[in-house]
């Protein structure tokens, strides 16, 4: 065997072994997927230019927004009582709608997940469910439903929420289930459990902790969308902004006002609940964040301990004091009655079956009921505070709405018009997805802990990426559209800025989530920070990268349908027009039929690409 | 010994299974009686967890029969299929807990097959079976971990929790699929002395995989040797030496020029007449 160390073999052994070695073989589809990869690049760089973005434009649009500055009353805000009500309302409204996705997501998703659905074309009709309700904008389903419901009801908002977000949804809760572990379904199984017992005692306590993190992550998203509700009439935050802002110059500084709350309580709730989230899955160890500190002031918790809070340890003091004392019947003895309850008996001696019938009142199980009540009394509050009830609906307008939607047609337009405003929704999503992507990756790895110099930058950039992902985009496009009169341009700033905020957080954990012995390996052999980054870091996360991408245009095309209701262009467009007409819902069915195919073949690109670059 | 070993609780009939192209079990047959402790030995991959997961209906054999309590397995409906589970408990390397849940939830997931519904948390069981988990708990050893989450416990406690949960079925067979291939040697003879004991207390039938001849030789009364998905060997242990039961993991490749059966004969692992790709 010829080695490295032996000279005098080594210049014919490398002769040798390049021609004993097997010819590298070009691999058609990775060219391929780089070619792809490359023209969805240029699309989004031509869209972008298409959009107009010259200094003449931007010049122009700076004196509007100066104009109206100057025109416009002082910002304001609604009586502190209204704001209150206003807010409650927009809270109630998200979480009822939240909830009821959640709920129906369940069902969808069990039959969804390949470990746990009873038969194959089961998984077909739950997918189908999950596109089609993913495919269809809440507000053009709330303005759609306004018909079957008393007029000022909040329940066409709650219901256009709780069907539009079961796609998102059920999707999730799928992906849980199938990153489950078989093996607990199995052991039920074999003891002779059926298959709802193998989903509840099995399947469900293993992610649970992922759905409640889901859910959360929906009501963040349904929350920022929650304001477009208002251009269907939905009460709330957004209508109240709306109201003012068709009074112009006026009612601008009063729509300018709403605006800012809704941001505030949008980043507010993010930071809120991500932290919420980090805690559940327990990604951040460290938990040092801002949102963090708010968290644990609220909830006296410490990061340090593991299990359990502050009770814990003081259960756990409690204990010890008495058991150091000798003698099992003297440790009860001098633990009093509640103590004695509380305490879990650690020794042998003192451990009998009737003792242990009761469960111990440990950190984490008082812990775990505040957060059942609390979830449970916000939405019963929000049922109070939303006010509703079934008599608010009309059951005479119920089925001719549905069936207003069949069958599709294209009314007084034609398909290349509408084909044409397709065209533009998706130059739309392009280019907010290229302009987000650009800052995503920067921001990104810095924020990601393996590709930060130091914890500071790591944090300052965490923090960064929150505050993007909380601005609502859409409220942030109408704030724009409306102060600069600009359309499209407005909507693409407006996007990618709410894009830097989702995409560079998948970015940044993408990053954290490769293998710290790969890179420690990398490190070890002398490499740089730098060619760690690129040898180890960035070919692991670029798949992950290119699907979170490709993720990022498929919501920017939903989101950029809705820029056509508060006045870009687009399908957006077309749909405000037919939706409020319900002889012109057969034009919505086509609309959505259009987007829906766009939008599976993004997700079409996105596996096929997912696939090459494994 | 008495006279209920002599009737067969378990019986497997020249199973086969195929998984696709791949061959699991070819020509398989084994009968179990009352009582006796089985193990069966043999590489990864010879068949051992597949051949017991047919005794428990989690798999289906392409052709033979699987006869367990009176009962024909494979043709079982569903409904009678968990009832025949209820009977047959078993135990899994992986001990298989739910790892968010307590200790002594994850006992009384046990009791599934005997109650009708969905349960989920500790107040939708009754409070007798909540008794029961605990005597179970008890009797493994476990009962002051009743309350902490099963990933807390250590590799052996979580097995020994499994066995509390088979124990819950209060089963007349039990399954155990590798139950310490995944535990250091003391814990391993922890949870093996444990079996044995409830085995002989509460008369169970055990089948259980293992692949370290140590530990079967002094614990089974039978064992039964798999090689490629075909039983190679199948004696008393009484009767067996290491060395002997070592043939099992030798892996002969059947050739022209090679008599398997002639070797094994020889090698003192079966009787003469033996054959191993069966009759015929």
């Amino acid at each position: 065997m010829t080695t490295h160390t032996d000279t005098s073999a080594a210049a014919p052994g490398e002769v040798d072994v390049v021609t004993r070695a097997p010819r590298r073989r070009v691999a058609v589809d990775k060219i391929a997927g780089l070619g792809l990869i490359v023209a969805m690049l240029a699309f989004s760089v031509h869209a972008l230019s298409r959009l107009d973005f010259s200094w003449s434009s931007m010049r122009s649009s700076m004196d509007t927004a100066v104009t109206t500055f100057s025109r416009m009353d002082p910002i304001s805000l609604p009586p502190a009582g209204d704001l209150v009500y206003l807010i409650g309302l927009t809270v109630g409204i998200v979480v009822l709608g939240t909830a009821m996705a959640a709920v129906i997501s369940v069902p969808v998703a069990w039959i969804c997940a390949a470990n746990t659905s009873p038969s194959p074309w089961l998984r077909w009709v739950g997918r189908a469910i999950g596109v089609i309700t993913r495919a269809v904008p809440d507000v053009v389903l709330a303005m759609a439903f306004a018909m079957a419901f008393v007029l000022g009801s909040a329940l066409p908002g709650i219901f256009a929420l709780g069907i539009h977000s079961i796609g998102m949804i059920s999707k999730l809760f799928a992906d849980a289930i199938e990153q489950s572990d078989d093996g607990p379904r199995q052991a039920v199984r074999a003891a002779g459990g059926s298959r709802a017992q193998e989903f509840w005692a099995a399947t469900f306590p293993q992610v649970l902790p992922s759905w409640i993190a889901t859910v959360l992550h929906r009501f963040d998203i349904n929350l920022r969308g929650s304001a477009i509700l208002g251009y269907a009439g939905v009460g709330g935050l957004g209508y109240a902004m709306r109201v003012a802002f068709q009074q112009f110059p006026e009612g601008y500084g009063r729509g300018l006002g709403i605006a800012i709350v809704i941001f505030v309580l949008c980043v507010v709730l993010e930071i809120v609940s991500s932290t919420i989230r980090r805690h559940l899955l327990g990604t951040d160890p460290a938990g040092r964040g801002l949102g963090g500190r708010i968290v644990r002031v609220a909830t006296g918790d410490r990061p340090a301990r593991p299990a359990g809070g502050r009770l814990t340890a003081f259960v756990q003091r409690l204990g010890r004091r008495p058991s150091s004392a000798d003698g099992p019947v003297g440790t009860n003895r001098t633990a009093p009655g509640f103590v004695r309850r509380l305490l879990p008996r650690h020794r042998d001696a003192e451990v009998s079956v009737e003792a242990m019938l009761h469960r111990p009142w440990t950190g984490s199980r008082v812990r775990n009921l505040v957060w059942v009540w609390t979830a449970v009394a916000l939405v019963v509050a929000s049922f109070w505070w939303a006010d509703v009830n079934a008599s608010q609906i009309t059951w005479d307008y119920v089925l001719p709405t549905v069936q207003s939607f069949w069958p599709p047609s294209y009314g007084s337009h034609s398909f290349g018009e509408f084909a044409q405003a397709m065209l533009i929704t998706v130059e739309v999503a392009f280019a907010a997805a290229g302009l987000s992507l650009v800052f995503s990756v920067v921001f990104g790895a810095l924020a990601a802990r393996n590709v930060a110099p130091t914890p500071g930058v790591r944090q300052f950039f965490r923090v960064v990426l929150v505050v993007f992902r909380g601005v609502p985009e859409l409220v942030l496009a109408i704030f724009l559209i409306m102060i600069t009169g600009l359309g499209n341009q407005a909507g693409v700033i407006a996007l990618a800025f709410g894009g830097v905020g989702l995409l560079g957080k998948l970015v940044a954990d993408s990053f954290e989530e490769v293998p710290r012995g790969l890179e420690r390996a990398v490190t070890a052999t002398g490499a740089t920070r730098t060619q760690r980054f690129f040898s180890s870091t960035w070919p692991v996360g670029f798949p992950a990268l290119v699907s979170n991408s490709l993720y990022l245009v498929d919501t920017n095309i939903r989101a950029a349908t809705i820029l056509g209701i508060v006045g870009g262009g687009g399908v957006g467009f077309y749909i405000t027009q037919a939706s409020t007409v319900m002889s012109l819902h057969g034009q919505v069915t086509t609309l959505v039929i259009m987007i829906f195919v766009t939008v599976l073949l993004v997700e079409a690109i996105s596996t096929w690409l997912r696939r090459v670059f494994r | 010994m008495n006279s209920t070993t002599t009737t067969p609780v378990v019986s497997v009939t020249e199973v086969t299974k195929c998984f696709g192209s791949v061959r699991a079990l070819h020509d398989v047959s084994m009968t179990v009686n009352s009582g006796e402790v089985v193990v069966l030995l043999g590489l990864s991959g010879s068949g051992k967890s597949t051949l017991l997961r047919h005794l428990n209906g989690l798999e289906r054999p392409t052709c033979g029969a699987v006869d367990v309590l009176g009962q024909t397995v494979p043709k079982l409906r569903p409904t009678a299929l968990r009832a025949l589970r209820c009977r047959v408990a078993m135990i899994f390397q992986q001990f298989e807990l739910v790892p968010s849940l307590t200790v002594l939830e994850n006992v009384l997931t046990g009791a599934l097959g005997r109650l009708r519904g969905p349960r989920l948390g500790l107040w939708a069981y009754p409070k007798a079976l909540r008794v029961d988990a605990l005597r179970r708990l008890e009797r493994v050893g476990l009962l002051d971990k009743a309350y902490q989450r099963a990933d807390e416990l250590s590799g052996g406690q979580q097995q020994r929790v499994a066995i509390a949960r088979a124990l819950m079925q209060n089963p007349q067979v039990l399954l155990a699929d590798e139950p310490v291939a995944s535990l250091d040697p003391e814990s391993a003879t922890q949870v093996m002395d444990l079996v044995r004991e409830i085995a002989a207390a509460d008369g169970l039938t055990v089948v259980c995989s293992l692949h370290q001849v140590d530990i079967a030789l002094g614990w089974a009364d039978r064992i039964v040797g798999l090689r490629r998905g075909e039983v190679v060997m199948d004696t008393k242990a009484a009767n067996l030496d290491k060395a002997q039961v070592m043939q099992v993991y030798r892996d002969l490749a059947p050739g022209p020029d090679v008599d398997l059966d002639a070797e094994l004969v020889s090698a003192g692992l079966v009787s003469a007449g033996y054959s191993v790709s069966g009759p015929a």
